[in-house]
């Protein structure tokens, strides 16, 4: 890592105040933004590692944070609004926190769509979702999906099993049979150490009739 | 004097062989659970509840003082090592904390933890047993509108840990501040946004958003990342003690994070993470000023060990502050308290100005047992903090396998109900979300934890004075943290109004950075 890098970096990061997107003119986000690309790509531990709290979203996908925080603060607004009082309640009443949290997202909605069109001006940034690969995530996702479904089924030791090789196998586990030793294992000893030692009963399932 | 004779007498009941076994074990234990990733101190003590149902008062204590202490310095080692902090007090350590990890210096990183919880707790521990009824009278000075300006005051103290975009950061606020409020009402005893589920009336347990949202929505980003996420088979743990220099810069940190701790540990609601935070940000201000005095580089943003001896010292002194208003007041401001409130009662005890007349002898065989845990947390962690070290040497797979597989426990564990791993794998995904887009995940915690607290003291405020908002700023202590507030937001303003001027300057000179010294 550069000592110009190193540098730059505090004199960028200082300061919480200071933004890459909201307030302030382009000029200013840009002084801001280059160091800490630049610190990154230098980085050698975590190589060609790209830093989303720095990246200036870019696209299509950057509308996806601001739709989503919009539609979180019409839920709430609506919550707000469509709230049962029970009559008696003193004048601030359950409605009015969700109202405030709600507007305020609203327009926290608002200022990012604007830093969004801001930025479709000035051409930088880059695509939020470039180095994004669904394929071991959606894997991770479908194991936690089937232990949720037969964990009271097959019992914990089957289902915690099944859940640690899934994900061991989304991120790149392929010793099959050792994988599999590996997960029963854990499985087990967390079933014993907690049903034993802390006297949580995990389910056991269909196990328990056999046994 | 008094308070040290009843802390000596304290120790002499507590120091028995037996007992010092109990605490033994307890930190044992407390570690092994805290480096669980998403499991905490708290998660540590409710699962060890039942343990010790056997044993007499004394002994459960000393062995809850052990997990205790044991699940705190767990939760900092997960945070150092696989940024996946067990609880909302270790976030502070995980910024720096992990830095270091990532550039070889875990074992630096824990030791200065290690030895900077042991001089908080102890200094702690001791400034508990000194000034409890002085502290207990401040506490006590607190209505609803100084809770409402404190917890303002913690959101706006939110903005010193956002990196990134303040823009974000608000947003991420905002976003757990949503969270917080699904459930019943506490105040009119409405249901808001349970959408008809009945699960969702008792609201979402803090520990499935911790969880959901940095154990494995960690997992989900890492395995999204693929081949460009950080690789810790390069992380070498390195010597595992601290250098001179190490040492050198440690130790005022220690010191002010302790003061910070033990100042915000007995007030009620403000939780461990505020001096946390506080101290990381102390920190990091004056090893700029330090920069530009003597020229010694500030490390922050890089791994600075200060960034990890302050807010674990400010972690664990205000634990041992927790405890001034559990003991006086019968008050739990933390999660961990208020299981150890559940802890009494289970030995037909009522903590309060009471168990200080009826029972002295156990609250000073308590605190003296907070004195040995910690000190069997220096001797059990020290030598070992390499060990907890390797952890990173298993295979990436498994780690994180491992991981998922404990936080599913973690959820499933509250209450056995697989309604709450529904709700987990929602907070993952919108985990995942944030950490994708580079909205930071901490304040939204924040807002989880400290959103129906300021809600509620809002509430109750305007409902004492019937409606009338200047019971909001009506005393000395409000205005001041208002005026804090303002401080707070108002400095770094002026800190990016300079540089901005500065930066123009350069431009319009040479391309060239003006800041340079």
């Amino acid at each position: 890592m550069s000592a110009n890098g190193t540098d730059e970096k505090h004199a960028a990061g200082d300061d919480p105040s200071e933004t890459t997107d909201g307030s302030g003119s382009p000029e200013a986000t840009e002084a801001v933004e280059t160091p800490g690309t630049e610190t990154d790509a230098g980085s050698t531990a975590v190589a060609a590692a790209p830093d989303p709290e720095n990246t200036v979203w870019r696209g299509p996908a950057a509308w996806i944070v601001p739709a989503l925080t919009a539609i979180l603060g019409l839920v709430a607004v609506w919550g707000a609004v469509t709230i049962e009082a029970p009559p008696n309640v003193t004048p601030p009443g359950p409605g009015a926190f969700p109202g405030a949290v709600g507007v305020l997202l609203l327009i926290a909605a608002v200022c990012m769509s604007v830093v969004n069109l801001r930025n479709l001006g000035s051409g930088k940034g880059a695509s939020p979702l470039a180095w994004f690969e669904g394929r071991p995530v959606l894997l991770v996702l479908a194991g936690l999906v089937v232990h949720t479904a037969l964990l009271e089924f097959v019992g914990w030791l089957l289902a915690g099993a099944l859940l640690f090789w899934v994900v061991a196998y989304a991120f790149g586990a392929r010793a099959h049979l050792r994988d599999a030793i590996v997960a029963l294992s854990m499985s087990a000893a967390v079933q014993v150490g907690f049903s034993l030692g802390l006297g949580l009963n995990l389910p056991g399932g269909f196990l328990e009739l056999v046994l | 004097m008094d308070t040290l004779i009843n802390l000596m007498d304290g120790l002499a009941a507590a120091l028995t062989p037996q007992n010092l076994v109990w605490a033994f074990l307890g930190v044992l234990l407390g570690t092994a659970v805290g480096v669980l990733p998403g499991m905490g101190s708290a998660m540590a003590v409710a699962l060890l509840l039942p343990v010790t149902f056997r044993l007499d008062p004394t002994s459960a204590f000393i062995l809850f003082a052990g997990v205790y202490y044991g699940g705190m310095f767990g939760g900092a080692t997960t945070s150092i090592l696989l940024n996946t902090p067990g609880q909302a007090s270790s976030i502070a350590t995980t910024y720096e904390g992990h830095k270091m990890a990532l550039k070889g210096r875990a074992a630096q990183a824990l030791g200065t933890a290690v030895i900077g919880s042991f001089v908080a707790s102890i200094i702690g521990t001791l400034v508990v047993a000194l000034f409890a009824p002085v502290m207990v009278e401040f506490a006590l000075n607190f209505g609803p509108g100084e809770y409402f300006a404190l917890t303002v005051f913690s959101f706006v103290a939110v903005a010193a840990v956002v990196s990134g975009s303040v823009l974000r950061g608000v947003t991420s606020l905002l976003i757990g501040l949503a969270i917080g409020m699904v459930g019943i009402d506490a105040q009119s005893g409405t249901a808001r946004f349970d959408f008809g589920a009945a699960s969702l009336m008792d609201g979402i347990d803090i520990v499935i958003v911790t969880v959901g949202l940095l154990a494995l929505g960690e997992v989900l980003y890492i395995a999204a990342r693929g081949k460009s996420a950080p690789n810790f088979a390069a992380i070498r743990t390195g010597r595992p003690w601290l250098g001179r220099k190490d040492l050198r810069r440690s130790w005022k940190p220690w010191l002010r994070g302790t003061a910070l701790g033990s100042a915000f540990g007995p007030i009620p609601g403000s939780g461990a993470e505020i001096p946390t935070f506080l101290s990381l940000g102390m920190e990091r201000k004056l090893a700029e000023r330090r920069e530009r005095r003597t020229g010694e580089k500030s490390e922050f943003g890089e791994g600075a060990i200060e960034g990890v001896a302050g807010p674990e010292s400010a972690n664990n002194s205000s634990a041992a502050g927790t405890m001034v208003p559990l003991l006086g007041l019968g008050l739990p401001t933390s999660a961990t308290a208020a299981i150890m409130l559940a802890a009494f009662q289970q030995y037909g005890l009522q903590p309060g100005p009471v168990l200080f007349e009826r029972n002295a002898d156990l609250v000073w065989t308590l605190l003296a047992s907070l004195l040995i845990g910690s000190v069997m947390l220096l001797v059990i962690n020290l030598p070992f903090a390499p060990l907890w070290a390797k952890l990173l040497k298993l295979p990436k797979p498994y780690l994180y396998a491992g991981i998922t597989l404990f936080s599913v426990l973690a959820v499933y564990a509250i209450n056995t109900s697989v309604t709450h791993l529904v709700m987990l794998l929602a907070i993952a995904v919108l985990g995942l979300v944030m950490r994708t887009f580079g909205v930071p995940v901490a304040p939204a915690l924040i807002g989880v934890v400290l959103g129906p607290i300021a809600e509620t003291e809002f509430r109750r405020a305007l409902a004492a004075s019937s409606g009338d908002p200047s019971i909001l700023v009506s005393s000395g202590i409000s205005v001041g943290l208002y005026a804090l507030v303002l401080v707070a937001a108002v400095l770094p303003l002026i800190a990016y109004l300079r540089r901005r001027r500065a930066t123009a300057r350069a431009t319009a000179d040479v391309k060239e950075p003006a800041e340079r010294p």
